[in-house]
């Protein structure tokens, strides 16, 4: 398992300018779209296993990647 | 490459089975691309309209085809009416608001159709709902497909607000409750906060009597009551009725003459493209018909199968996607269209036309669903991935005295639909004994073609359970015997009655989704969820020390599930009380005659009350609980800590132990230890605390087990399960079909599973997978028959079939530009495979496919 350090878990960084909301692993919450959902956490076994984002403008890690995945590539 | 036709044999009663194609010619296909030979549309016409159909496919919240966008009209026009309107009463509003929409709005008229009627402005655009969930136009606003101006929708909808359902509804709530239920991991969110929403249209009284006969009949209604108001001697308790009543009928007046109008706007059109631009002298011809037809449709009763179909097409656009945005196809379509199939056809006193005639307007019509675009939210543009809305008719079933219902009109649904090889609209076959042969030879022939359609429900689990539920009618007007006959799928799976009354409205009779698998896994840590949202997301209902035994567990999860089911209905509710007040439905209420009879509208009105709520993922739970049992209170091989610990890790460093929850009893193998469990489950939990509540209607809800696209979304929501699941893995792809590929004892210990699940259901979905080549052997027929003749006899609600290889989905996952007509059912509905995202096609090919032994046979009692 990777080790637990907060640069690559989803944290708040006021004004980043790496949010989530352009992260390519990035999809907006089914009902509000000021939340999201990551999706960067993708299991060998084809598993897309999503973390809830509470504030798509004000949360980043280490993994931003900037742009839009295929729907293919989702859920 | 594989041919089609594996060398298969089968020694059964003495005789040795060949497993060949019925049809020699299809030896020759390769099995990697059977599916791309099987559409035969009936005309030249409809094959051009299946090439150029402007598909409205979303997945994982977007749309697939390039330039779909949200349209701005329909908010515009509405908005724009609800400003002039201010001070009227709310029904009239909502009718000046329709009539206003569909006076302004642009007309579509395209090449090549039949079948007129768009409802946005450009074939590439669907309409949004601002009145419903600001959140919902939000998102569009925010995506690649808003409307244009945006800055224009951005106003209509900053306008909304203040007026919207979801406005309405949220302050009755504790945001912290609302906010668990909109992540839909627990809870699918409330209506009002999706603007999502079902109907079933009573179609009929709009073709046998037409929109003036309705205009008429509120009239007489409207001076009756003032009458009443105006007679010596006047009676306060009773005469105040009236004020509301004849604000209703006078909503439907506005509404029906401005649909009348509408239909009257597309015959002109018709006429000055025929008599101005059209220089094809047949193609003139037809469009001078067409306006005919519009001219006279729906005002008056239809006459024939032309009328019937445009009629019922216009009707379609204002109650699912003009008046109000509902989700849904349903209708009776056999029954409904066969005394104008009929005329046409048989008799030809109007419209005539031969059999294939019929076929190629059902074609058309199954075009015209295709490219219907649906404003849906974000949510609903995850969770059918692959199709553009959940569309479903019903055929076949028993007349009111118990005869066979189908008839030619139902055959020609089946024969248009295996031509043309559309995923939508879907098709539910109600399956009885007395039944046709011809007929079951043509819904068998869809099967084996691979569309995932019909579907099938057991007619007389349908029939009685409308019975059942009409004993709660709180106007005692609930169906009677002989209508308990007449129902149709109102979605995906829950039945509900059609016809001229007594038809479900709204959604928030049933509809909406509780997702166990979720439930499961936070019962386990106390109520917290720690895998997807990190935050308490129900009830604190004991640390894992405090329980004990198995039934603390059992008892853990109940409490869990009842704030969750008891919050999903009560929000459900709530919607109602503000539909009926600030979302009526004028034409909707015109069209049914006991809101024409009792000026009440549509959403306020309940004859038959039709309660349900979906559990989608409950055999994840259910199999978690054998293994949690299995291994942790009877085998005491872990304990319920060493058990977390392991889920937490996701399994990784566990992985002896993973496979040991694994391999514990799954469900659909006739399992003695893992069936009395799960069946205790359902009926118990699932359906026991469900049916405790009393909703809107007076009637118990009863649980729907299903999945659509949600077995996928949920299980990416979910974490790591005591079934050996790894988290973010799919969850289980139907109400109540076993684990994909963990049916291991062939089709029949499947369906001994199944059929001990009795006790309070309302329907439950059963996904089975079918070998290709014994489908489609000279066999086949036979093989099924005798499958559905047992499945009958075993009182089981629902089967669907999925009849593909691995071979070909394989195929197309690598070059999906090749597969374009290869249709798969996905839960309760059928969509291209090629346009489903790869995580849901791999839950598609990871289904067991089930062969049959010789011993299956002989439990089928199959007579070869
Ligand atoms: S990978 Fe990181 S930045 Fe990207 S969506 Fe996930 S949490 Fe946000």
């Amino acid at each position: 398992m990777e080790a637990k350090n907060v640069q690559n878990q989803p944290h708040i960084e006021v004004g980043t300018n790496k949010p989530c909301r352009t992260c390519k692993w990035q999809t907006p919450d089914p009902t509000d779209p000021h939340r999201g959902q990551c999706t960067a956490n993708r299991h060998a076994m084809g598993g897309v296993w999503k973390r809830w984002l509470r504030d798509v403008e004000n949360l980043t890690c280490s993994k931003h990647e900037e742009g839009k995945l295929s729907f293919r590539d989702h859920v | 490459m594989n041919q089609m036709v594996s060398a298969k044999v089968l020694e059964y009663r003495g005789k040795t089975l060949n497993f060949t194609p019925e049809d020699p010619a299809e030896a020759k296909i390769p099995a990697e691309e059977l599916h791309e030979h099987l559409q035969k549309p009936s005309t030249a016409r409809t094959k051009r309209l299946k090439d150029r159909c402007r598909w409205k496919h979303a997945s994982a919240g977007e749309f697939i085809e390039k330039s779909v966008t949200a349209g701005i009209e329909r908010m515009r026009y509405l908005t724009e009416a609800h400003k002039a309107s201010v001070g009227q009463p709310e029904p009239i509003r909502r009718a000046l608001g329709l009539a206003n929409v569909l006076n302004k709005s642009t007309l579509v008229l395209q090449q090549d159709e039949f079948i007129v009627g768009y409802h946005a402005e450009d074939p590439n655009m669907f309409p949004l709902y601002p009145e419903l969930s600001h959140m919902a136009v939000q998102d569009y606003l925010m995506s690649d497909y808003s409307p244009q101006p945006a800055s224009e929708a951005a106003e209509i909808n900053e306008y909304w607000k203040p007026h919207s359902l979801q406005s309405k509804c949220q302050p009755y709530f504790d945001m912290k409750d609302l906010g668990r239920m909109y992540q839909v991991s627990s809870m699918e969110a409330p209506s009002f906060a999706s603007g999502y929403n079902s109907i079933v249209p009573p179609y009929e009284t709009v073709l046998e009597d037409g929109l003036l006969a309705r205009i008429k009949l509120a009239e007489k209604n409207i001076a009756e009551a003032q009458k009443v108001m105006t007679t010596f001697p006047w009676n306060g308790t009773t005469g105040l009725d009236n004020i509301a009543k004849i604000d209703n009928w006078k909503a439907m007046v506005i509404a029906c003459k401005a649909v009348i109008s509408w239909a009257r706007r597309q015959a002109r059109l018709c006429k000055i493209v025929a008599e101005n631009f059209e220089t094809d002298p047949k193609r003139q011809a037809e469009l001078l018909e067409i306006a005919d037809i519009c001219q006279r449709i729906p005002a008056e009763p239809s006459k024939g199968l032309k009328d019937a179909m445009q009629a019922k097409f216009f009707t379609f656009l204002i109650c699912h996607a003009i008046e109000r945005y509902a989700s849904g196809y349903a209708q009776k379509e056999d029954t409904l269209l066969w005394p104008y199939y009929k005329a046409s056809v048989i008799d030809k006193t109007f419209q005539p036309m031969d059999h294939m005639g019929a076929v190629e307007l059902v074609e058309m019509e199954r075009l015209k669903i295709s490219e219907h675009g649906a404003g849906k939210s974000r949510a609903y543009r995850e969770i059918f991935p692959g199709s553009n809305d959940l569309f479903i008719l019903t055929v076949g079933g028993t007349k009111a005295d118990g005869s066979d219902a189908c008839n030619d009109m139902t055959d020609a649904i089946l024969e248009a639909a295996k031509r043309i090889r559309t995923a939508e609209p879907s098709i539910v076959f109600r399956y009885s004994k007395v039944n046709r042969p011809q007929t079951l030879r043509w819904v068998f022939n869809c099967v084996r073609d691979g569309l995932g359609y019909p579907s099938i429900k057991h007619d007389d689990i349908g029939t009685a359970q409308m019975k059942e539920f009409s004993k709660f009618s709180l106007n005692h007007n609930g169906a009677t015997d002989e209508e308990a006959h007449n129902w149709v799928n109102v979605l995906c799976m829950s039945p509900g009655i059609h016809g001229r009354r007594k038809t479900q409205k709204t959604r928030s009779e049933g509809g909406g989704s509780i997702f166990p698998a979720k439930l499961l896994e936070i019962t386990l840590n106390d109520g917290y969820d720690w895998s997807y949202a990190d935050m308490q997301l129900g009830p604190k209902t004991g640390e894992l020390s405090t329980l004990k035994s198995f039934d603390d567990v059992w008892e853990a999860f109940r409490k869990q599930y009842q704030y969750a089911i008891n919050l999903c209905i009560s929000t459900k509710d709530v919607s109602r009380y503000f539909e009926q007040r600030f979302l009526q439905m004028p034409f909707v209420s015109a069209i049914d005659d006991g809101c024409m009879e009792l000026g009440m509208d549509a959403n306020a009105l309940s004859e038959q009350p039709n309660g349900w709520h979906n559990p989608i993922t409950t055999i994840v739970a259910a199999n978690s609980l054998v293994a949690i049992k299995k291994l942790v209170f009877d085998e005491k091989k872990y304990t319920l800590e060493q058990l977390n610990q392991a889920l937490m890790a996701n399994w990784e460093g566990f992985e002896e132990m993973r496979l040991e929850f694994k391999r514990a009893p799954k469900w659909g193998n006739d399992d003695s230890y893992a069936d009395p469990i799960i069946t205790k489950f359902y009926e118990d939990i699932i359906g026991g605390e469900m049916r405790k509540i009393t909703n809107y209607s007076g009637g118990p809800v009863l649980p729907t087990g299903q999945a659509v696209g949600l077995y996928m979304e949920v299980g990416s929501r979910t974490g790591p399960t005591p079934d050996g699941r790894f988290g973010g893995e799919a969850a289980d792809d139907g109400g109540i079909s076993p684990y994909m590929g963990t049916d291991k004892k062939g089709p029949t210990a499947v369906l001994r599973s199944v059929s001990k699940v009795q006790k309070n259901q309302k329907a439950n979905l059963l996904n089975q997978r079918l070998s290709v080549p014994i489908m489609r052997s000279q066999h086949g027929f036979d093989i099924w028959h005798s499958y559905m003749d047992t499945w009958f006899d075993l009182k089981i609600d629902h089967v669907q079939f999925n009849v593909v290889s691995t071979d070909e989905l394989k195929a197309a996952q690598r070059e999906p530009e090749k597969h374009q007509d290869l249709i798969v059912r996905v839960s309760g509905y059928s969509a291209r495979f090629v346009d489903i995202p790869t995580y849901g096609q791999n839950t598609i090919i990871a289904r067991q496919e089930q062969d049959f032994s010789a011993s299956d046979l002989e439990f089928l009692n199959v007579d070869i």
